[in-house]
């Protein structure tokens, strides 16, 4: 069996299985330890296909690049900021998806530090940009 | 290993004739090792009665407390041991990031709402914020893990040879999340719990209650089964009555709760809903 997640990664999962938005949690190490539902169907694949990823397999796997087409560096990748910096970052960048697709995506990503100051992991939320025109955005 | 419960109930003190045989004092349970060592967890006015058993010169007390609300540390100022020079007490508690334990209980034992300070406490008091690993108390190996509640919580397993407690008497494992589903690793409380002779575990609310109070930070009574079904513990207790549960209210919750726990494969000599001043031998 796994090793006990703290119980602030538990609360983000519950929170994040609980909402719409897309979202990503990894953990103090990086790996990627779950994506909701909104998050596979932009992804093209559901958290319980894919399971538990190292930060190199979810940055290969996801392929953010930047409008040029150019991959971007997995330092300068929101989360990533998050986890070695532990401060929150923002980015427009694409992705694509396990089925082909391109998306153009906002992602803002934020640490996880516990109320004893323990960094536990962190998260990031995705917003499509076409949907954020369907809302005006 | 012998286990006592001074007080079961949650939230506030509910004393009346509707509570007298389940109790109306708040959470505190006593545990007395095979060496005599006395941990209490939690300060609920529960307490009061422990204190007045502990007459004389007492040893050394070791408190635990889950978390600062009020009903888990109002009992603090009515502990008589608190009030001789000759006690040691040493208070366990979260760690917290804003202040320290001793500030945070301070604010508690202080004016206007105390007549006195912690630092007037004639005994040796002192406060140590519960470590992230492993340690010992007497005979016993302690952890503490958080938990989910409102505020910074913690549930805690004391084990002396091969006999455990784990006691989490605030918890809402089930708060966004399906416990019959979620895989171990991503069940609050877990690790704590897994095996032990005796789960301690709060189950204020019946289920047609709980919709009315999601977010709160306790189970009701399908994610307390639930939870205690998933971890495997040999024995429970469901702690931390509602003060609106009367005695009648909860011999029949507690019939209601047997019931289920046999549908999920437990023994309905295993599980039983905590009574005031009882006694468990874990042996």
């Amino acid at each position: 069996m796994e090793g006990q997640r703290s119980l602030e990664l538990i609360l983000a999962r519950n929170l994040l299985s609980s909402i719409s938005t897309p979202a990503f949690l990894v953990d103090a190490e990086g790996v990627l330890v779950f994506y909701n539902e909104s998050a596979g169907g932009l992804l093209g694949r559901r958290f319980e296909e894919a399971g538990k990823m190292s930060a190199e397999e979810w940055g290969a796997a996801f392929g953010p690049f930047d409008n040029h087409g150019q991959p971007i560096p997995f330092e300068r990748l929101p989360l990533t900021i998050a986890l070695r910096e532990g401060r929150p970052a923002h980015a427009s960048h694409c992705i694509h998806s396990q089925t082909g697709e391109q998306h153009d995506i906002e992602v803002s990503a934020l640490p996880l530090v516990s109320t004893d100051g323990g960094f536990r992991g962190a998260l990031a939320i995705f917003w499509p940009m076409a949907e954020a025109q369907e809302y005006g955005g | 290993m012998r286990i006592k419960v001074w007080g079961a109930r949650g939230s506030v003190p509910s004393p009346g004739p509707e509570t007298t045989r389940y109790g109306g004092n708040t959470s505190c349970v006593q545990v007395t090792l095979s060496d005599g060592t006395i941990v209490v967890m939690d300060a609920g006015t529960g307490i009061r009665n422990l204190g007045l058993t502990l007459a004389g010169p007492a040893p050394r007390v070791n408190i635990l407390l889950t978390h600062l609300h009020l009903d888990h540390i109002q009992g603090l100022m009515f502990f008589a041991p608190a009030f001789r020079p000759q006690t040691e007490i040493v208070i366990w508690g979260p760690k917290s990031s804003e202040a320290s334990l001793e500030s945070r209980i301070a604010r508690y034992i202080s004016a206007p709402l105390s007549p006195v300070e912690v630092r007037e406490l004639p005994c040796d008091v002192s406060f140590r914020e519960a470590p992230a690993t492993e340690w010992e108390i007497g005979p016993a190996h302690l952890r503490a893990a958080s938990v989910t509640h409102r505020g910074p919580t913690l549930g805690y397993r004391l084990t002396e040879g091969d006999r455990s407690v784990c006691y989490i008497p605030d918890h809402e494992p089930g708060l966004g999340a399906s416990l019959h589903d979620l895989t171990p690793e991503w069940i609050s409380g877990y690790d704590l719990a897994h095996d032990a002779s005796l789960l301690i575990h709060d189950c204020q609310y019946s289920d047609d209650e709980y919709p009315d109070h999601v977010g709160w930070g306790h189970s009701p009574l399908r994610d307390a089964l639930t939870f205690a079904h998933r971890v495997e513990s040999e024995r429970v207790l469901l702690f931390h009555h509602d003060p609106l549960h009367s005695d009648d209210f909860l011999d029949a919750f507690a019939g209601t709760a047997t019931e289920r726990w046999c549908e999920l494969g437990g023994a309905a000599e295993r599980l039983e809903l905590a009574v005031e001043r009882r006694e468990i031998d874990l042996g």
